[in-house]
């Protein structure tokens, strides 16, 4: 989730991205932007914030927790916009999307 | 692409809880079993109380636990939800009751109705598990060899369920024209390559790479493994309900050696390409599981060739006791805390700091219960192949503190009370 500091958007994705970053993939143990689930987070609609998404494996038995969270840690920030979730397969994730700070937490050379 | 494909949903837990608990009841059982007929074990495996541990282990232990696991996994190898938990549920009543009704009647050798009717109740409930499972698979259009395996595997328990009842009938009233024991060799093979041989090579295939975060570009040899482990088991039972079981069975057992070194080739392949260098204690319970089953291959010819009953003992050992126990001792740890985790925690997660699923059991324990697993394992092979009885004993002593450590681990996750409840720590 990258974030471009001369977006209209950038305090809100900073503020996106640091509660998602609260979200724990339970089988990694790893957030998912940091496992480099998060595609991105669009802003656009004022009543409306969309997450753009994947999951490390199709039917993840903790897909339905990860969505979860993502919507419980959004709520929290921006109360009153509703958190519409998006999951999708392509790009399909791998290994190579885990930011180094996600390598590190996991032990991975 | 938008989301087209389930995100996936844990399913029910009582679609799999049940079976994680009565197996660990059931291992339980099967310590003690071992350990009150430990003079029996080297005899020949056609008396009643080898016969009611055999079924204690391959049914109580391996299948039931086995089910759990699969229902919880259908969803990530089918990548759909799975089909139906009402299914589930009526399965493991029937495969539990089926199971104690069938090992006590092997036990008090009580041919007739009791065995009879343990045998159907393990029939129907293998029937819907294979119709559960396959209905599983059918929701998704695209296939895959794991699914492939998984549906062959539903397939050849399911015929191997209904040869065993058959073989229980026959007892009672004669009509099947062919040596009994000989049929007990199809049965027993039936269930070991089509049953468990394919069942754990599909979902090795998923997991084991994805615990490892590695990977194998060498699906083909997954394709073999699934063509070759099917011809020689087919082959085999063909051949064997027409001739009688002589040394030509053994090239079907190469044949089916092939298919599960292609497996394990492929999973050595995935084990090379991995990002995670360091591997869990829990998955060194797979290693010593498929070292076991490598052994178990070459003490086959052993097994036919000498007469001394203790081989064919060392064959089930290795199989049932290596193989198939210390797959699962590992791989319960890696699947079930996951489910008890989901139903307690999923809807609070990015809300609060909530536990991690392997904070749900004790890591201590699972040290503790690879050390003795080995013990157990290696003193008992030890003392079967020097018909020592002392030793035999201390390793079946051995094995029972093994089942205590076992179920206690896995009573400690089905039993976990939340620790947080809607941002409240109640612990």
């Amino acid at each position: 989730m990258e974030i471009e500091l001369n977006s209209p958007f950038a305090a809100e994705l900073v503020k996106a991205q640091t509660a998602l970053m609260q979200v724990i993939d339970p089988e990694l143990y790893v957030n998912i932007v940091d496992l480099g689930l998060v595609y991105g987070v669009d802003f656009t609609n004022e009543a409306k914030v969309k997450v753009t998404m994947t999951l490390s494996t199709p039917g993840c038995p903790m897909g339905d927790a990860i969505t979860g969270g993502v919507k419980n840690a959004l709520e929290t920030v921006f109360p009153g916009r509703e958190i519409e979730v998006n999951i999708v397969w392509e790009p399909r994730w791998n290994y190579h999307m885990i930011t180094d700070e996600g390598k590190a937490q996991m032990g991975l050379e | 692409m938008a989301a087209d494909i389930s995100i996936g949903k844990a399913p029910h837990p009582l679609a799999v809880l049940p079976f994680y608990g009565t197996g660990a009841g059931f291992f339980a059982a099967l310590a003690v079993l071992l350990f009150m007929t430990a003079g029996e074990l080297t005899g020949h495996h056609f008396n009643p109380h080898v016969l009611a541990i055999v079924h204690t282990a391959a049914l109580g232990w391996g299948t039931m636990v086995i089910f759990g696991a699969a229902y919880q996994l259908l969803p990530v190898i089918c990548e759909r939800d799975l089909y139906s938990v009402a299914l589930a549920v009526v399965s493991y009543v029937l495969l539990t009751i089926g199971t104690i009704l069938l090992v006590w009647s092997f036990w008090v050798f009580e041919v007739g109705a009791l065995m009879i009717t343990g045998g159907s109740l393990v029939v129907v409930a293998a029937l819907l598990y294979t119709v559960n499972t396959c209905a599983t698979a059918a929701l998704h259009q695209n296939s895959s060899v794991q699914r492939a395996f998984i549906v062959s595997s539903a397939l050849w328990l399911l015929i191997t369920v209904i040869i065993g009842l058959l073989l229980a009938i026959n007892l009672r009233v004669t009509f099947i024209p062919r040596n009994h024991l000989d049929m007990l060799k199809l049965h027993a093979h039936a269930g070991l390559v089509g049953w468990f041989l394919q069942l754990i090579t599909g979902v090795s295939t998923k997991l084991v790479p994805m615990f490892l975060l590695g990977k194998s570009k060498r699906e083909w040899l997954l394709y073999a493994a699934l063509v070759l482990q099917n011809v020689g088991l087919v082959l085999f039972l063909a051949d064997g309900y027409f001739n009688p079981i002589t040394a030509k069975m053994l090239i079907y057992a190469g044949i089916v050696a092939l298919g599960t070194a292609a497996w394990l080739v492929y999973l050595a392949d995935a084990y090379r390409n991995r990002l995670r260098r360091k591997v869990e204690l829990l998955m060194k319970h797979t290693a010593v599981s498929f070292a076991c089953l490598a052994v178990g291959f070459v003490l086959l010819p052993m097994a036919y060739y000498f007469t001394d009953t203790r081989w064919v003992s060392l064959y089930g050992t290795f199989l049932f006791l290596g193989w198939i126990t210390a797959i699962i001792l590992g791989k319960t740890f890696k699947t079930l805390p996951f489910i008890v985790w989901s139903s307690h925690y999923r809807h609070l997660t990015g809300k609060v700091k909530v536990p991690l699923p392997k904070q749900l059991y004790s890591e201590r324990l699972t040290v503790y219960q690879f050390y003795l697993y080995l013990a157990a394992f290696v003193l008992l092979v030890a003392g079967m192949i020097a018909d020592y009885m002392p030793l035999i004993r201390v390793a079946l002593v051995l094995w029972m503190m093994l089942a205590a450590v076992y179920a206690a681990n896995v009573a400690k996750i089905i039993f976990h009370k939340p620790m947080i409840t809607d941002g409240n720590r109640t612990q």
